[in-house]
């Protein structure tokens, strides 16, 4: 028996970064073989108290203990020894890696050439990788290469990565964010299996039911503070998630039932060829009508953000059609779309939503700068306008920044970022309203806001695209819920005919291709 | 045609291993456009101890030659610290630090040239002058028609490159180092994720890059003039990031690009030569590298695919 | 009122320290070599005319050597705009000397050697050296956008292909046998008036500089206050959110190049058919490097380009004067240049400290409110 009461002990934990402090004074106490979630929103400081006990960043206050004694933990190397191993929430692989090249990157079976000229050993890393695998029951091939792998395998890998290292406490930061359903399930199997193998379970989450069909304790920080740790067993996750949100909080968006209106997009046959000549989405037929939200529901990269690029224009369609109130726009540029009223938010905010060096006002009028009599006169920019137009949106949609309009948009949080985006795609005169993602990384507060806005948008009579990897969005808002899987639609049905298990199944490719069955 | 053949080969192995250099940077994720001025550099750093070594040794001993080899990577790596400073850690723009380190060089060479000249030697010259090196060739397979010429008439410094590119190759795609860097240029997050320490990984790739630019430049030097001066800095150094753009970044294909770059050089001036043209014709012909390059890089630019975080300034903490 | 003056002198501070660093290492140097780094710096500023020399020649005064100064600031100026311009819009345009070596060649053989009067001769000089500059632009932007060429490999490229093309036909067909130079131009199309007796001095009159000046205006407010300096700069920025607002990322690089290119071929002018009057074989003027750190020295601002123009012309202009007063190498002049580029080129480094300096203050100072 070991002689210390918990494996993992931080104390008085305080992390600042500049303008935040991400955790304020946590203190808490993991016992081995227990699977511990760590719950609270985005920006909560979950992440950074685990990349401090991973070793990625060191903190200012405050002392760690990993199996009752005190360890300074100033990398990721320091980690490992210590048999701490993290899944990141965004995987860090090597794509054009095998797995097993990226499972054994850094810890590599080495054997000498001529005696002396070293080589990396990859038969004898195929097989420890294929002997792990089987030992785990976490089935991958060794030899696959990463980019040709969906999500979930991935995941598998990266967890197999803290095995090869021979981890005992495993950190995992959101897991279950880019699965469906059913591939959730799977996990959570995995991660039960493990804790029977006598590992450490640390789980960071937002997901309530996730953490009270699998955690055995929970602590809830917000705002950077510890504000309490339950038994699982003994709490309702309504307790729960006031707790993660310092108030009551409402579980779905109030809506009145659609009144859908005349038909704004109609997407015809339409398959997509990314730049390798490879279709990623095939033959896909669907319409929407004005007052209406289309949800696309689907795993990542399955092709649901093609169809919203390629409807915007920022892809060309390879073939099939695009109509746009009886209007055919397959063909028309990304500004001539914009003009006949296509307003849209995309998902990589800070690569094409913004242009990151430009300021707050600047950005708001990136899609209508160049009107002649609004924000352009003989082609001289307007800048008081500009600067009038700005004021109005910032406090309209409560962006804030420390020097209003002229603020530099890349000094901002991704938060009050994404409201720039919003403000200005919702401002647009439009008829269609694309939207990928537009709640990914805000908070619970923010998310209910938006939703809300898109919501009303709808009312207005605006038809609405809806790309979303997150299925409780999608329940929440859709009025029809389309499901792709491999470029291809599986099923469009009215959202109340459908529950989330359904969708899951559909985004699994379970029931293979019911809309065609019915043509 | 042998001198095709064996002008073509001396001209094409030193812009391998720049190209080798340009591609072990660029496969660490660091853009690499100071080539032209490692080179020059470590040209310069070598030409000077030759120089120096040349004056108390008979004309005719070879050691000036191998240390200047030597030499010549140590400056190319020394002088590819700035890159190393002004990309890693003043995360400067890539592009931006890769051309200041080719006006520094020359600004820098040049200078010194003419005061190490000045004030050592006494003399005022803005040129190290070398000697010529000697040259072999294999008995026996030299012998065999046409493909013969490429053992006939051998510089020293071409077997040493030969060694050294496969040892690259060997480094790069055959053990954990090599490994790790091409690691940092897919995804340098994954390489820290396992403990990596990607700044490291890359400082050694740019200085790698820096050492092989300098044996490069230092072969021009004794291949192309028997000198060192500013006349070095003629763009050979963009020569090798095209030849590495058109050999995909990988080490076997950039060689082809090489071959291709010196014979339609050397085809060029045998033509010249051959069709009794006057010598201000040459110039015409020193433009056939250069048009050749571009036109390659027209028709293979876009199917190419550079590494995926090539010139993403990586620091900690974004992530 | 405070904060303003705050904000005018805030971008000052970086190119002032990386100027005052490269002095004094500049001045190390000197004095390592064994020469007088203050007779040196002062010799620079004689030298062009910025304070009198001990005596002067026949008909020379300060004034003549100002008016040379400026003969040779006036290249300076355009080629450091066509480095900004093209740099606002995300491409590195380092083929500004080939540039103006092309377009200062064909002015020189059509316009150069031919018998035109004054008027006509110099606004044809101005009109073909931008046309052939916006042309030898317009390639490398559309090989940029078409084929997605590193514009830094394709410009040098291009530099070396014209100066070998243009070394052989001068050599060929234009040379002075005396001066292995091409045959000097006729006065009537040079951009300079040379040796104006004006007050009982001879002075050289750069007409060059007035259209400089409405060139830095120009480009000002063509970057500040337009929607095509709009669309150029979000492309410099992000060339993947200025395509996503529906903006011809392809169109405005070619753009942004055909004026810079312009822009290089008037430097190219004022060069060679105003300051020098012919064209040396096989060697690529420096004028389009070191405006590479002028335009990065002045901020990338085009106000900021007029002094950082002068102040580079001053060091590297006074060379041969301080070289024959001091015994200092001309060549200091690119080593001290140099050290500033690299001073410049870690800006981004500097900003970004300052301001974490700053969110760190912030930090201390809330945290001791807490307190």
């Amino acid at each position: 028996m070991e002689n210390y009461e918990y494996i993992v002990e931080m104390r008085g934990i305080t992390k600042r970064f500049p303008g935040i402090v991400a955790n304020d004074d946590v203190s808490i106490q993991i016992k081995k073989g227990e699977i511990y979630a760590l719950l609270g929103e985005n920006g909560a400081g979950k992440s950074t108290l685990m990349s401090m006990l991973f070793g990625l960043y060191e903190p200012d206050e405050g002392e760690i203990l990993i199996r009752g004694e005190k360890v300074k933990i100033n990398s990721p190397n320091v980690a490992t020894a210590l048999n701490i191993g993290m899944v990141h929430q965004h995987f860090k692989l090597v794509s054009e890696y095998t797995i097993a090249e990226n499972i054994v990157m850094g810890m590599e079976p080495v054997k000498k050439v001529l005696g002396f000229l070293p080589m990396v050993n990859r038969e004898k890393a195929n097989q420890e990788i294929q002997a792990l695998s089987e030992k785990y029951g976490l089935a991958v091939n060794p030899t696959d290469v990463i980019q040709n792998l969906n999500v979930s395998t991935q995941q598998r890998v990266e967890i197999l990565k803290m095995l090869y290292r021979e981890a005992e406490i495993l950190i995992l930061d959101e897991p279950t964010a880019v699965l469906t359903p059913q591939e959730i399930t799977a996990l959570l199997e995995i991660i039960r299996g493990l804790r029977d193998s006598g590992k450490t379970i640390i789980l960071i989450t937002h997901k309530l039911d996730e953490i009270k069909s699998i955690a055995d304790r929970c602590a809830i920080l917000n705002h950077g503070k510890l504000i309490d740790v339950r038994d699982v067993a003994t709490t309702s996750t309504k307790e729960m998630a006031n707790l993660m949100v310092g108030r009551e909080v409402s579980f779905s968006t109030e809506k009145q039932p659609a009144q859908f209106g005349k038909e704004v997009l109609k997407v015809d046959h339409l398959t997509i060829h990314n730049s390798d000549h490879f279709p990623v989405v095939k033959n896909a037929s669907f319409s929407i009508h004005a007052g209406e939200i289309f949800a696309i529901a689907g795993v990542a990269g399955n092709g649901q953000v093609e169809i919203a690029d390629c409807i915007a224009g920022l892809t060309k369609a390879h073939e099939g059609k695009i109509i746009l109130r009886d209007e055919d726009i397959t063909q028309s540029s990304i500004r001539d779309r914009k003009e006949k009223g296509i307003a849209y938010v995309p998902e990589d905010r800070q690569s094409f939503g913004l242009v990151l060096d430009f300021d707050i006002n600047e950005d708001l009028v990136l899609k209508e700068y160049y009107e002649e009599k609004n924000h352009t006169i003989k082609n001289f920019l307007n800048k008081e306008k500009i600067a009038q137009d700005g004021e109005k949106q910032i406090d309209k949609f409560d962006i804030r920044s420390s020097q209003r309009g002229s603020t530099v948009v890349r000094s901002m949080s991704g938060g009050n970022q994404q409201k720039i985006i919003i403000a200005r795609e919702f401002t647009l005169t439009s008829d269609l309203l694309i939207l990928v993602q537009p709640t990914r990384g805000l908070d619970i507060g923010a998310i209910e806001g938006i939703r809300k806005m898109i919501i009303a948008e709808r009312d207005k009579g605006k038809a609405v695209l809806l790309v979303s990897l997150e299925l409780d969005e999608i329940m929440d808002i859709a009025d029809t819920i389309a499901v792709i899987y491999g470029g291809e639609i599986q099923k469009i049905a009215p959202a109340k005919e459908l529950t989330a298990n359904e969708v899951g199944e559909f985004m699994m490719g379970v029931h293979k291709k019911e809309v065609g069955a019915n043509e | 045609m042998d001198s095709v053949f064996i002008d073509g080969l001396s001209f094409a192995l030193p812009l391998f291993i720049m190209a080798i250099g340009g591609i072990y940077c660029e496969r660490s994720g660091v853009t690499m456009l100071a080539v032209e001025g490692l080179q020059g550099f470590g040209a310069f750093f070598g030409a000077l101890i030759a120089f120096i070594l040349q004056r108390s040794m008979s004309g005719a001993s070879m050691v000036p030659f191998y240390v200047a080899i030597l030499v010549a990577a140590v400056g190319g790596a020394i002088f590819s610290l700035i890159h190393v400073a002004l990309c890693l850690k003043f995360k400067a723009d890539q592009v931006i630090s890769g051309v200041v380190v080719n006006i520094l060089a020359i600004a820098i060479t040049g200078y010194l040239t003419k005061m190490i000249n000045r004030v050592v030697f006494g003399a005022t010259s803005d040129k190290f002058v070398l000697n010529v090196s000697t040259r072999f060739t294999i008995p026996v397979i030299s012998e065999i028609p046409v493909i013969g010429a490429i053992f006939k008439n051998i510089y020293p410094f071409e077997v040493i490159i030969i060694a050294v590119a496969f040892l690259a190759w060997y480094v790069m795609y055959k053990t954990p180092f090599g490994m790790h860097l091409r690691a940092c240029g897919d995804n340098p997050h994954a390489m820290a994720a396992v403990g990596g320490d990607v700044l490291k990984i890359q400082r050694r790739a740019i200085m790698i890059c820096g050492a092989l630019s300098g044996i490069g430049g230092m072969c021009f030097a004794y291949s192309i003039s028997a000198n060192f001066s500013t006349n070095i800095y003629v763009g050979y150094g963009y020569l090798a990031i095209a030849a590495l753009i058109f050999g995909n970044w990988k080490i076997m294909p950039t060689f082809g690009a090489c071959l291709l770059f010196g014979f339609a050089r050397s085809g060029g001036y045998k033509a010249v030569a051959m069709l009794q043209m006057p010598s201000s014709y040459q110039d015409l012909v020193m433009t056939l590298p250069y048009i050749v390059t571009l036109l390659l890089l027209i028709f293979f630019s876009k199917n190419n695919h550079a590494p995926k975080s090539l010139g993403v300034v990586y620091s900690k903490e974004s992530r | 009122m405070n904060s303003k003056i705050k904000k005018f002198l805030k971008p000052l501070m970086i190119p002032v320290a990386a100027v005052l660093i490269a002095l004094v290492v500049g001045a190390i140097i000197i004095a390592l070599t064994g020469s007088n780094p203050i007779k040196a710096y002062v010799s620079l500023l004689q030298g062009n005319g910025i304070i009198p020399k001990k005596s002067y020649a026949n008909f020379k005064g300060q004034i003549t050597d100002f008016m040379k100064f400026i003969d040779y600031v006036t290249p300076m100026i355009f080629a450091a705009l066509a480095v900004c311009v093209a740099l606002r819009c995300g491409l590195f345009n380092i083929g500004v000397s080939g540039q103006m070596l092309i377009s200062g060649f064909t002015a020189t053989v059509l316009v150069g050697y031919s018998n035109m009067s004054a008027v006509p001769a110099k606004i044809l000089v101005v009109l073909i050296s931008i046309l052939v500059g916006a042309l030898a632009g317009s390639m490398i932007g559309f090989l940029k956008f078409k084929f997605n060429i590193n514009e830094v490999v394709s410009t040098i490229m291009f530099n070396y292909i014209f100066q070998y093309v243009i070394s052989f036909l001068i050599n060929t067909y234009y040379v002075d046998p005396v001066s292995r130079q091409s045959k000097m131009i006729s006065t009537a199309s040079r951009l300079t008036l040379v040796d104006m007796k004006i007050g009982g001095y001879k002075i050289d009159i750069p007409l060059g500089i007035i259209l400089a000046l409405l060139a830095v205006v120009f480009v000002s407010i063509l970057l500040n206050k337009t929607k095509l300096g709009y669309e150029l700069k979000a492309v410099g920025y992000s060339r993947n959110a200025a395509y996503y607002a529906g903006i011809n990322v392809g169109k405005s690089m070619v753009v942004a190049m055909v004026i810079s290119g312009a822009l290089a071929g008037l430097a190219g002018a004022t060069l060679y058919l105003g300051y020098v009057g012919s064209i040396q074989p096989k060697v690529l003027a420096d004028t389009g490097y070191t405006a590479i750190a002028v335009s990065l020295l002045g901020n990338n601002n085009p106000y900021g380009i007029v002094f950082s123009s002068m102040l580079i012309s001053i060091i590297e202009n006074g060379g041969t004067y301080m070289k024959s007063s001091a015994g200092v190498e001309t060549e200091i002049a690119s080593v001290i240049t140099g050290i500033i580029l690299i001073f410049s080129a870690s800006n981004a480094f500097v900003k970004h400290w300052l301001a974490q300096k700053n969110a760190n203050r912030l930090l201390k100072q809330e945290k001791k409110e807490v307190q």
